[in-house]
């Protein structure tokens, strides 16, 4: 049986490259319009401005592992059982544990100014960093050698404990007496906003703009696996072949 | 404006940048170096265990078990 020609993910495709354009775009659009348009809050003043960054990194990193959960699932479940659906999970993963780490970061610089403090153990704080290492926990046991089903498997039952934790940021504000401020994009009784004007259209291009930037990452981390992957069989295949001719030489 | 409002924007937009950059890198390297190995490869060896994410994304062991009972095609 012959080789036949080697087929590598396309290099660069262009939806790939019209979606990073797209998101480039985005996130220029909401740096400009929320350091320079936007008015200062009529209580926290230009510090208001974090706030167009901060909230969307917190909503990707939930979209992230909500992702990365998803794929995990459908990894366990037998009748959707594939390798792309564990690469899409651990690609995922890693761009949320990346969207975590600034969401603590982003909002550590938004606290200094404001509380006082860089770090306090506010119960969302506490939970969000929580979910940093768990996810990180996650990324270290998918680098465990061994086959790849057992390895896909054990990290798929190690995603899916750590997303336990996703819920519990995001009712911490309302379960615990917290330092950090219930959620105040959206009132939840009456649906209206209680962000106005040109912030609440800043802050909505920030969502929108952050989940393409989280797209185009992810999707970029995903066929950077599956090239690992490839190079992974690929030295398998060259190491028996070499003992295969070590053998025949004997 | 105060510094912490450009350090936080700093800090986000440098930490993505850098991020995909690293990605966008990972991937050329590995790209490059699939292609120097799939050159200097042996051939005899089947699409199927060269690449199993190809054939319906399927584990490279499934495949050597289809590849077993395939007459004329074992070692």
């Amino acid at each position: 049986m012959s080789t036949p020609a080697r087929v590598l993910p396309q290099d660069r495709p262009a939806a790939l490259r019209v979606l990073g354009a797209t998101a480039l775009v985005g996130v220029v659009a909401t740096v400009w319009l929320g350091l320079f348009v936007t008015p200062p809050d009529q209580f926290m003043g230009n510090l208001v401005r974090l706030l167009y960054i901060h909230p969307p990194m917190a909503w990707v990193a939930f979209l992230a592992y909500g992702v990365a959960t998803l794929a995990s699932l459908l990894y366990l479940w037998p009748r959707t059982r594939a390798e792309h659906f564990d690469r899409l999970a651990g690609a995922s993963a890693e761009v949320g544990v990346v969207f975590t780490g600034l969401t603590l970061v982003s909002g550590s610089i938004w606290g200094r100014p404001t509380w006082g403090a860089w770090w306090v153990w506010d119960p969302l704080l506490t939970t969000t960093a929580l979910l940093f290492v768990l996810y990180l926990g996650y990324l270290a046991l998918r680098r465990v050698p061994g086959e790849f089903h057992v390895r896909a498997r054990r990290s798929a039952m190690a995603a899916l404990i750590a997303f336990v934790d996703v819920p519990i940021v995001y009712f911490s504000v309302e379960w615990w007496r917290s330092l950090h401020q219930a959620p105040t994009v959206l009132n939840p009784t009456t649906h209206k906003t209680y962000v106005h004007g040109s912030m609440f259209w800043t802050l909505l291009l920030g969502f929108v703009s952050f989940t393409l930037v989280y797209i185009w990452l992810m999707a970029h981390r995903y066929r950077l696996a599956r090239l690992q992957d490839l190079e992974d069989v690929e030295g398998l295949e060259v190491a028996l072949e070499e003992r295969r001719a070590e053998g025949d030489a004997g | 404006m105060n510094g912490y409002v450009e350090a936080g924007y700093v800090v986000v937009l440098g930490t993505l940048g850098t991020y995909g950059v690293a990605l966008a890198a990972r991937e050329r390297v590995a790209r490059r170096r699939l292609g120097t190995a799939s050159s200097a490869a042996p051939t005899g060896t089947s699409a199927k265990a060269d690449f199993p994410a190809q054939a319906g994304e399927a584990s490279a062991v499934e495949h050597r078990a289809v590849e077993e009972t395939e007459p004329g095609s074992g070692p």
